[in-house]
């Protein structure tokens, strides 16, 4: 019980941290300083608005006999507004693209690694390291 | 361009476990693209939070923004997401 109650602390300051960053780059952009009670605010406000998110996920996934929540559950909960839920179906789009074109990559290199000798290996680990995810695709 | 400091974002780690944390099912997961999505909307959140904050204090006339500005427009926030 108490091992749970301190994760739950551990990841509220993880939000209050990169909230306060968040209001950091919005108080340059509009000339305005947050208070420290402004921010633990919005940081409070941010972590019960994540539990209400989860449980409309597990909700929504659970609706549609499933037990993993995907893209489709998160765009659900963002219908409330349409900028929103636009803005959100484009992000879902690029994450996609991005994801099929690393499945790609993963794929061709490891035909590469099967088929040529050393020297096209280390090529293409050379090649790719700049991507930063050799690791992954050799693993 | 990339030379500057990173861009501000959840962790995609935080908020995979932070989900799992209110999940009243632990049979319940969360796919991968779905953890950086909800990123994304919490970054919007916060986002709008700020900005939402800073108009009313701006209105008010006060160079901080305080903890009165934001509660004006945490009604009108919470019904928008």
């Amino acid at each position: 019980m108490s091992d749970e109650f301190s994760h739950s602390q551990r990841l509220k300051a993880a939000i209050h941290f990169t909230v306060a960053r968040f209001c950091e780059e919005v108080g340059q952009d509009c000339q305005k300083k947050y208070s420290k009670l402004a921010i633990a605010a919005i940081s409070e406000t941010t972590f019960k608005q994540c539990d209400i998110f989860a449980r409309d996920l597990e909700a929504f996934a659970r609706h549609a006999k499933r037990t993993t929540v995907n893209v489709e559950d998160v765009k659900l909960a963002a219908r409330r507004s349409t900028s929103l839920a636009n803005y959100i179906s484009e992000k879902s789009e690029e994450l996609t693209s991005i994801t099929k074109e690393q499945k790609g990559r993963r794929k061709k290199q490891t035909g590469k690694r099967t088929s040529g000798g050393s020297l096209p290996e280390a090529a293409a680990t050379g090649a790719d390291s700049s991507m930063g995810d050799d690791q992954d695709a050799l693993a | 361009m990339d030379d500057r400091e990173p861009e501000v974002v959840f962790k995609k780690e935080t908020v995979g476990k932070l989900l799992s944390l209110s999940f009243r099912d632990e049979k319940t997961k969360v796919s991968g693209d779905a953890v950086l999505l909800m990123a994304e909307m919490l970054k919007i959140f916060v986002q709008e939070a700020a900005r939402r904050a800073a108009k009313q204090a701006d209105a008010e006339d006060s160079d901080t923004v305080d903890i009165d500005h934001f509660e004006k427009i945490l009604p009108q926030l919470l019904l928008d997401f």
